[in-house]
């Protein structure tokens, strides 16, 4: 067993090259910059562990029998959620800096005053803890739950938490609003728009989807999920399939309302993502988030095959870094900052993320051996 | 030959059973294997060896058939055909095709899946597949399981496959006789189709009539005819003499269309056409004579408009030698003020437009009365 003892340590050097290069952008490259970066791993980190809650809460609201197997995957990596909630505390740095509405010259301006309560350091703060309260709840009752029904094998379990997804639904869906209007239309809170929720969560569950679908890849390699089929991965990449179309069903329109209406203070927010190099990150994003892996999953085979799915699962993750860039970066500046702080954050927190994720996936069973419908689940065929 | 003998069918009373006895029937190569089940069973495709199913690609195709078809369609009409430009957007914005083409794209997809898959690959319309006819069929569509051995040339041996279907396993065999593919457009079912097409329509037709007729409907949508402004020709409470048109303030005239008066016929006999005999003031000319004194000076301003004969008018013969001699400012004159039976036209035209109209005049003389010199080509 040498080789995981080789890739963790890797991934240890990964981090503390990056965190050296963290520091080094702190000290050296502006404050501005360090603080958008970290805002955007706080981000990502947190969609992604919120994404996978959500497939996990999605299960017990329908009943769906084909995920009980590999639900423990993205229980698992919804737990990202605890080390997100320091990254969010250290973020809070970041509202002085990045955030027009918590600065004091707001309350003179036309349009911020009115939302002056709101978009306030104070509030914007408790808002944040309020929604990672409510994450730690969801963590507690579906994944804490179902942990420990390992042991108890207490069908008791399955029975609260149909009952708490529903409330679960409404939880995420003013989390998940919270942190999309907060964190990134906060960036720019003279532009604002109903959808930019909805467009954040398309993207956070993809995320979650193509971790899960990793994962699940990544443990049926080492023989771990006995029992897991192509028929589970179809359905992955069913759901992967769907979503890519999802994503871009909203983003375009939203796009397309605002280029329509074309009003000043609504259509700036695409005028810098369609001027320069932004330019071609916005059409490289289409690109990525939509055309190739819709081309990609479209076919049948293509959903079960392990090779496309991990392929096109990578795909999605770094097209949802893209992602949250593009919405964050512009805040900078016309310009896209690109370089070794990028690099380093990307290092460090890529390497702490699979280290925490590794970790979880050493720990207990790999399938919820206590739940009664894990039998169903393994025998599903589509 | 009174029947052909289609199909074998062998009952089966568990879907074991039935999968055990496929791969024998299979090897045994007396006609194609087919499975009649209530439910679909797993694994059924591959041990019947079915091909992967053409219609997604089709779906695909024509999918990406209907968003290109969408587009050149919109394409075609709002920068091409009719370019209109809305809301300040160019005639040949793509976002704006976006909604449509996916709509598009959807309707293609989804008329290829359905209609494929029931014409092209279901073969239909035919009536009356014969399993439908058989005895088991009651059982099939409950709980029982059958596999049928179809006949795929003349030489099908149905006593071999029942005699293959009893080995197998099967507690009953049916011999199934050949499906009914005679024509499905027989006259009768035209004129059926017909005489009910004709049917629903006197009657959704009449029924129409008569509800409107006894539950008047509300007026459709007319804001823009019922909001509040001035009609033209019409009375209107805004202004004292309850006109809704009013006269001109008095002593005032438009823009361009100066002078209104110029003294007498003969004092403008001295006027000069201001302007230059270029193509583009011929055909200003002409456009203005088209529509305005064409209609009784003829287009060859002849005086045989198309008013002449119907109301019996006399309007003047602009080519008469009288006319020919009269000089620009004359012609003007008489568009200005009118003449005899001829109204003014001088709020009609503007100036440039009065002055082009006598050019033009001048050149339907010339045409009708040309001369030698006339006739030579004119080098390039």
């Amino acid at each position: 067993m040498s080789q995981p003892k080789n890739a963790s340590s890797l991934l240890w050097g990964a981090v503390g090259l990056g965190g050296l290069g963290v520091l080094g952008t702190y000290f050296a490259a502006g404050h501005e910059r360090f603080w958008a970066n970290w805002v955007l791993w706080f981000v990502l980190m947190f969609t992604l562990g919120l994404g996978s809650l959500f497939i996990v809460a999605l299960e017990h609201l329908v009943s769906a029998r084909w995920s009980v197997p590999i639900r423990r995957i993205p229980e698992r990596i919804a737990t990202l959620l605890l080390p997100a909630i320091p990254v969010g505390l250290i973020a809070l740095g970041a509202l002085p800096v990045l955030y027009p509405g918590t600065r004091p010259e707001a309350a003179h301006h036309p349009i911020l005053a009115g939302k002056a309560f709101w978009l306030s350091l104070p509030f914007f703060s408790v808002r944040t803890l309020i929604a990672f309260s409510l994450c730690v709840l969801g963590l507690w009752v579906l994944v804490g739950g179902s942990l420990r029904q390992d042991t108890t094998k207490d069908p008791a379990f399955n029975i609260r938490a149909r009952k708490f997804a529903p409330a679960f639904m409404a939880i995420f869906a003013l989390v998940i609003t919270l942190i999309a209007f907060d964190w990134i239309s906060g960036l720019t809170p003279e532009w604002y728009s109903d959808i930019f929720g909805v467009y954040v969560f398309a993207g956070a569950f993809l995320s979650g989807l193509a971790a899960t679908a990793l994962a699940v890849l990544y443990l049926q390699d080492r023989d771990r999920l006995d029992g897991v089929k192509g028929d589970h991965l179809y359905n992955l990449g069913a759901f992967l399939f769907a979503f890519t179309v999802f994503w871009s069903y909203i983003g375009f329109a939203q796009y397309m309302l605002l280029w329509y209406a074309n009003l000043p203070d609504e259509v700036i927010y695409y005028k810098v993502r369609l001027a320069g190099s932004w330019r071609a990150i916005t059409i490289t994003l289409a690109s990525l988030h939509f055309i190739l892996p819709f081309f990609a999953l479209v076919t049948r085979e293509a959903k079960k095959d392990p090779k496309r799915l991990r392929r096109v699962a990578c795909l999605m993750l770094g097209a949802h870094v893209l992602d949250m860039y593009w919405l964050i970066f512009p805040a900078l500046g016309a310009k896209p900052f690109f370089s070794w702080p990028e690099l380093s954050f990307a290092l460090f927190f890529i390497g702490g993320i699979l280290l925490w994720i590794r970790a979880a996936m050493e720990k207990g069973q790999d399938m919820p051996v206590g739940d009664p419908f894990l039998r169903e689940g393994l025998e599903f065929r589509l | 030959m009174s029947e052909t003998s289609y199909s074998v069918l062998g009952v089966f009373d568990t879907p074991n059973a039935l999968m055990r006895a496929i791969p024998k029937l299979r090897v045994a190569m007396l006609g194609t294997v087919e499975a009649y089940t209530p439910y679909p069973i797993h694994g059924i495709d591959e041990a019947l060896g079915h091909r992967r199913s053409p219609l997604g690609g089709m779906v695909l195709v024509m999918g990406v058939l209907g968003a290109l078809t969408a587009f050149g369609f919109e394409y075609w009409i709002s920068a091409i055909d009719y370019p209109i430009i809305t809301g300040g957007k160019a005639a040949s914005s793509w976002e704006a095709f976006i909604p449509i083409m996916f709509e598009v794209t959807v309707l293609f997809a989804t008329f290829t899946a359905g209609l494929g898959m029931l014409f092209l690959l279901n073969k239909l319309p035919f009536f009356g597949h014969p399993v439908l006819s058989s005895k088991a069929i009651s059982g099939i569509t409950r709980d029982r399981y059958a596999l049928a051995i179809e006949a795929e040339d003349e030489s099908f041996d149905s006593a071999a496959a029942a005699q293959a279907l009893r080995d197998a396993g099967a507690v009953e065999v049916e011999i199934l006789p050949a499906p009914d593919r005679s024509p499905f457009l027989t006259s009768d079912y035209i004129l059926r189709t017909l005489g009910g097409i004709f049917a629903a329509c006197v009657v959704s037709g009449l029924a129409i009539f008569f509800l409107t007729k006894w539950f008047p409907l509300l007026a459709p949508m007319k804001y823009m005819q019922d909001q509040p402004r001035l009609n033209a020709q019409k009375p209107s409470t805004f202004f004292k003499d309850g006109h809704g048109m009013q006269r001109p303030v008095a002593g005032t005239v438009a823009r361009g269309y100066l002078p209104t008066a110029t003294g007498t016929q003969d004092a403008a006999a001295a006027l000069v056409n201001p302007l230059p005999r270029t193509k583009e003031v011929f055909a200003m000319g002409r456009k203005a004579y088209t529509i305005r004194c064409e209609v009784c000076h003829g287009a060859l301003g002849n005086g045989m408009g198309s008013l002449t004969a119907a109301y019996g008018g006399k309007p003047a013969n602009l080519q008469a030698q009288q006319f020919r001699d009269y000089p620009d400012g004359k012609i003007y004159w008489a568009i200005v003020n009118g003449k005899n039976a001829m109204p003014s036209h001088a709020a009609d035209l503007t100036d440039s437009q009065r002055w082009a109209v006598v050019h033009y005049v001048r050149a339907l003389q010339r045409a009708q009365n040309a001369k030698d010199e006339d006739l030579k080509v004119v080098a390039p």
